[in-house]
């Protein structure tokens, strides 16, 4: 037990934004008795600050409950098992993480005809869906940005290699194509060597980046990666060659990636804002589910190869300038979205 | 000549023919294949999974099948880390702990096979999953970060090409080829997995023998754990998660019988050499990342049959 509360008490330290309430201004002025859960495809340190969004939008917008619930593995008939039995058991909106983006809208089409209203959190369901929006990184843009940035910090000119994450994500064909593009757009002054892809899992990506940093080291001038995993390990690696000359920008804020941001090892790392997504939805969840809102259909809603109901919930790059006010950005980029959201999303009586 | 023969007649002789001629394809490939650097990076892969293999290959040994392997590895790796995170227990402690849990994980699927008359197969089945819920319970999915700084060394350090991490996997392998050939208990369990009545006919005892199997089996997972917590420097969830395949793939290639009663200690080190140096080759030769997978399970088909067809031609079959 004492493990897991040590457990605890690191995820409460982890997520960092416990206060963002405060700098938002948010009362608890209406207290609803609406259940909400937040459920991502499966266990993933990525979702770790969902937690403590759903214990803030709980406290902060007097929910009756907000709760995050983990599918114990990524199979998506676990997430929809899920789904449905916390659907049994009271829960009134659900934001999700799809766990496949084309297989839940089955089951989201199943919550809305029992009046249960669904929104996609993080990552999108594909067009045509019953999920309310999705709200989430702008993946191609992230990816865009953080080449655009990898090729800054080379001066312009150079090979880089693209890491990926999992070939089943749709995703990741629009993260190549981003990467592609920056490339492009360098005029064959930066040239993409290799895609190394399926590295979404720690001892693969260990196992690739590795034998690429071995063939290819001395060719190599940049590297980005796009998913959470092998930014962890490709930044353990340049950190082991003790390696400053090839440039690296990741994705995401884990500790190994912010130390060797800190130490030098690596350029930068492009901030999703999972903590704001999880605080957003469930504000938003809460206000669908009371019937007092509904969804807009001509808001100013971003159009993506999988929906044509996206809004981004931020993205920026981390690097040794604002590594210690990274959080702050991210807390004032969650306070925007969610003081307009209800004017420029929603219908509201 | 009779040396020749001889050689050819060993059953991994085709595994290693195959793992000569890609290994010569591969350096005129890419010349970078046979650097100090990458031969360490071949090397430092094969390590946890030589040890994974082993896993597999003492149940199937005894005609059982173990389906926890990576969960039980996943669990041992997260407490692991954890006893040295939370706990502060130095390295030397916390290893024969991690051990003991997973040869109390080996214990708990041996018993359940025995005492339930349930396949072990069902049984490892229903553990992985209960060894999985633990580890992500105690997680929630969150790595233990802070390992010390030894232990990650040890993950690193090499000697030339040599990392230290290969010292375990080599003195595992030493050790399992002598209980296999040499001592009662690995004899008896061999007997048992090639014909288990005719085994409990001549006095081999059926539960201590898969109890055995599975404990052992438990302590391999565990011992690939520590190594896998060491190489990543932190303890991930993760571990273990993509170790089943691996698990049965390398002994099978390597020429165990799915049935039981027969292993190979060598077999099992080529096949997963060869396994290593086909995914090394992937990005060497910077094959496309969408036909990666249908790469790897052809040219795997493809050294299984050149060991087939040998053994074939030299009525080893």
């Amino acid at each position: 037990m004492t493990m897991l509360g040590a457990f605890a008490r690191g995820t409460a330290c982890r997520s960092g934004l416990v206060g963002v309430a405060l700098l938002l201004g948010a009362s608890a002025a209406g207290a609803s008795d609406n259940k909400i859960a937040l459920i991502p495809g499966g266990p993933h340190p990525y979702f770790a600050p969902w937690e403590q969004a759903a214990a803030d939008a709980k406290k902060d917008f007097g929910i009756a409950s907000v709760d995050f619930k983990v599918p114990t593995e990524w199979k998506l008939n676990l997430q929809t098992e899920l789904i449905e039995s916390l659907a049994a058991q009271g829960y009134n909106a659900f934001g999700i993480f799809p766990g496949d983006a084309v297989g839940i809208n089955s089951t989201v089409t199943e919550l809305k005809g029992n009046n249960i209203p669904a929104v996609a959190l993080a990552g999108c369901a594909q067009d045509p869906t019953d999920m309310g929006f999705c709200l989430g990184t702008d993946v191609y843009n992230s990816a865009y940005l953080g080449t655009k940035e990898l090729i800054k910090a080379m001066g312009g000119k150079g090979n880089i290699v693209h890491i990926a994450g999992l070939l089943v994500d749709p995703n990741t064909k629009l993260r190549e194509d981003a990467v592609q593009k920056a490339v492009d757009e360098s005029n064959g002054a930066v040239k993409l060597l290799q895609t190394v892809a399926d590295t979404d899992a720690q001892e693969a990506a260990d196992q690739k980046i590795n034998a690429l940093l071995a063939a290819q080291k001395d060719q190599i001038d940049g590297m980005i990666a796009t998913a959470y995993i092998p930014s962890v390990v490709a930044s353990k690696s340049l950190r082991t060659l003790g390696d400053k000359r090839i440039k690296f920008i990741g994705i995401d804020d884990d500790k190994i990636v912010l130390d060797a941001i800190k130490d030098g090892f690596v350029a930068g790392t492009m901030a999703q804002n999972p903590y704001g997504q999880g605080y957003i939805g469930a504000y938003v969840l809460d206000l669908l589910a009371s019937g007092a809102c509904t969804v807009k259909a001509d808001a100013p809603w971003v159009k993506t190869p999988q929906t044509a109901h996206f809004i981004d919930s931020g993205t920026l790059v981390i690097n040794q300038a604002n590594l210690e006010s990274y959080k702050d950005d991210l807390k004032k980029v969650t306070a925007e979205i969610q003081g307009k959201f209800k004017d420029t999303y929603l219908t509201c009586k | 000549m009779n040396q020749l023969r001889r050689l050819v007649l060993v059953e991994w002789s085709g595994l290693a023919v195959a793992i000569v001629i890609g290994a010569a394809i591969l350096s005129m490939l890419a010349p970078n294949f046979l650097t100090e650097f990458n031969i360490y990076v071949m090397l430092r892969s094969f390590c946890v999974a030589l040890l994974v293999g082993f896993a597999q290959m003492v149940t199937l040994g005894v005609g059982q099948m173990n389906i926890a392997v990576g969960a039980l590895g996943g669990l041992v790796a997260i407490a692991f880390g954890g006893m040295m995170e939370v706990y502060g227990l130095p390295i030397l402690a916390a290893v024969p702990v991690a051990l003991l849990i997973g040869a109390a994980g080996g214990l708990i699927n041996g018993l359940l096979t025995v005492r339930t008359g349930i396949n072990g197969f069902i049984i490892t089945l229903a553990t992985a999953s209960a060894f999985t819920g633990i580890n992500l319970g105690i997680t929630e999915s969150i790595p233990f970060y802070k390992m010390p700084p030894a232990l990650v060394a040890f993950g690193e350090q090499r000697i030339g090409a040599f990392p230290y991490l290969l010292i375990a996997p080599v003195i595992v392998a030493a050790l399992l080829g002598l209980f296999f050939a040499r001592t009662v208990p690995g004899r008896q369990l061999l007997a048992y997995g090639g014909n288990a009545q005719a085994a409990e006919l001549s006095g081999i005892p059926r539960e201590r023998t898969i109890v055995m199997a599975h404990v052992l089996s438990g302590l391999l997972a565990a011992a690939a754990a520590i190594l896998a917590v060491a190489q990543l420097g932190s303890a991930q969830p993760s571990i273990g998660s993509d170790w089943l395949l691996l698990s049965f793939a390398a002994p099978i290639i390597g020429g165990a019988a799915l049935t039981g009663g027969h292993v190979s200690v060598l077999g099992t080190l080529f096949a997963v050499i060869l396994i290593a140096l086909i995914e090394n080759g992937m990005v060497l030769a910077k094959v496309d990342p969408y036909w990666v997978q249908f790469l790897l399970g052809a040219l795997i088909l493809a050294a299984v049959w050149l060991n087939r067809w040998r053994a074939v031609r030299t009525g080893t079959a």
